[in-house]
């Protein structure tokens, strides 16, 4: 077990770097804030909110205006719990040679990227995701699961969408190999998953013919079905039935992602020399 | 002596014009030093409002209209919005990377050239990349003129052109105020993420959806509203609650000069206290 404790150094010294910018913390729960108060507003407006009665029983494809709320306020906790760092890593070491070193050190390099973004995000975690619930509680709505008993699968579902949202991540990063600069190939991934996840839009939104089509693609099961499971909208069957979509596609992406590492790492030896 | 004065001036001038023109050849040569990277921009930027656009148009589907706009005056809003936030983001996109400017210490290098800081700020690398932005801003803007039924007159596109402008000042001086609160945070906060889902979400629908006490925040305080929202309407003759008409492109011209002045003095004022992350 000793080689586990070098990856808790490696979180550690992240958790540690993370507390260095304390106006990066403000700034970032600032925007986050307007931005999940715009949100709010904003599917208030469409459900056609009236301050009388609240939560009015408007039913949107079968999703009352209460529900939508809980969806927005957990969409940007799950966004903070989600941000990988892992394809700007590879990027800017790729770039300015410091691969080499990272590769020089007895440890796996994915291994190192995977440590230090759990480490800035247990430190996001403190920065972001309690004043974020908190500031959600106190000016939108408490976010309350709608059945407690789903939480395990919550948490389950959550872990798989986590492992599916990095490996992409980081596939996308090795792009960086053979390309060096990879911005925009980040910018497209970004793009793709904030409006193909349900991040912004819920999938029931969509006609159906496109929301099928998502349903098929791993960005739905970033997303949009943890996020089911926490409003409660799916039944039990469906649920489980994405559920198993979403470990396969875990699976799939993690063969992906053994083949397309062990090329690209035997790319970057060559060309180091 | 005021002959000489003038001289000077025009001579400065054209300083200016010959390095920029430089400078807009150095970015086109940086665009072909990687190819992928055009590949990436040309989808990735109309990927996004194209996608956008659609989202909308589901929307829409679902709930009727948004605030008695209908889809094809939706789509109008949308169109224009998109183009300035492009012109926006060729000319002003540097704002949203001053921390990482500052922090990192390339901003003393600005600070030792005979050129004005916030030129070279601007204008060392300027993005042409923005162009990808304006085709699919461009597409939705003719498909809202359409679906709208929009009657074209001489006055009419000089105003859409004079909103422009102002839309693209304003954004750009909005995002220069940002930017500056680096110099004091010395924070390497990337904003362009967080602050454009905030600009989507106020200049790509209509302001009227939002609740009255941000209404007034966004057209007095900080005058998001008249990048869009105030000239569309007064260009399709939809009621705002300001009674301006056409003359609201003219007035977002002027909202436009006065906060990019704002943020001017305001980076100005930064760049006074800014002290080299160096020593």
């Amino acid at each position: 077990m000793k080689w586990i404790n070098k990856y808790l150094f490696v979180y550690k010294t992240q958790i540690i770097r993370s507390f260095t910018y304390k106006y990066d913390v403000y700034g970032n729960i600032i925007m986050q804030t307007i931005i999940m108060i715009t949100s709010a507003f904003f599917w208030r407006a469409l459900y056609g909110f009236d301050i009388s009665k609240p939560y009015g029983d408007v039913m949107v494809n079968g999703v009352r205006l209460e529900d939508m709320l809980t969806y927005i306020i957990m969409s940007s906790v799950l966004s903070v719990l989600l941000s990988t760092n892992v394809e700007r890593r590879i990027e800017s070491s790729v770039r300015n040679g410091s691969i080499s070193t990272d590769m020089m050190k007895p440890l796996n390099i994915f291994g190192i990227y995977l440590s230090e973004d759990l480490g800035r995000i247990t430190a996001l975690i403190f920065q972001n995701i309690l004043p974020i619930l908190i500031i959600g509680s106190l000016f939108i709505k408490v976010p309350a699961m709608s059945d407690l008993t789903q939480l395990p699968r919550f948490c389950i579902s959550m872990m798989l969408s986590f492992g599916i949202n990095w490996l992409l991540a980081a596939l996308f990063g090795m792009w960086a190999f053979t390309a060096i600069d990879v911005d925009a190939l980040i910018q497209v991934k970004k793009h793709l998953l904030r409006l193909l996840s349900g991040s912004i839009i819920p999938l029931w939104f969509f006609p159906d013919w496109f929301a099928n089509i998502l349903k098929a693609l791993p960005f739905a099961y970033i997303y949009q079905l943890p996020l089911d499971i926490y409003i409660g909208k799916s039944s039990d069957v469906e649920v489980l039935q994405m559920m198993t979509i979403q470990a396969i596609w875990l699976v799939v992406l993690g063969l992906a992602f053994f083949i397309v590492s062990k090329r690209a790492t035997r790319k970057i030896m060559i060309q180091g020399g | 002596m005021k002959n000489a004065k003038i001289k000077c001036l025009l001579h400065t001038l054209a300083h200016y014009i010959d390095v920029t023109i430089c400078h807009i050849r150095m970015a086109f040569l940086m665009i072909v030093e990687y190819p992928s990277n055009i590949a990436g921009w040309m989808i990735s930027n109309p990927i996004q409002f194209i996608l956008g656009f659609a989202t909308i148009k589901f929307v829409v589907e679902q709930f009727g209209q948004i605030n008695g706009w209908t889809y094809g005056q939706l789509a109008f809003l949308y169109g224009l919005s998109v183009i300035s936030h492009a012109l926006s983001m060729i000319f002003f996109v540097q704002g949203w990377f001053m921390g990482f400017y500052v922090v990192e210490g390339e901003f003393d290098r600005y600070l030792t050239r005979p050129l004005g800081v916030m030129y070279q700020f601007f204008f060392t690398n300027i993005n042409i990349f923005g162009v990808t932005d304006l085709i699919p801003g461009i597409l939705v803007f003719l498909y809202g003129c359409v679906e709208s039924n929009f009657t074209w007159s001489i006055a009419k596109v000089i105003c859409i052109l004079l909103m422009l402008i102002g839309a693209t000042f304003i954004r750009g001086g909005l995002y220069l105020c940002l930017g500056t609160t680096s110099f004091f945070t010395k924070s390497t906060m990337d904003f362009g993420q967080y602050t454009q889902e905030i600009m989507d979400k106020t200049t790509l629908y209509p302001l009227s959806m939002y609740p009255e006490s941000m209404q007034f925040l966004l057209t007095y305080l900080i005058p998001i509203g008249w990048v869009s929202f105030y000239p569309i309407s007064g260009l399709l003759g939809i009621d705002s609650g300001q009674t301006y008409g056409l003359l609201a492109s003219v007035i977002t011209l002027l909202v436009g000069l006065i906060v990019l002045a704002v943020a001017g003095l305001w980076f100005n004022y930064g760049l006074n206290k800014y002290e080299s992350a160096g020593n």
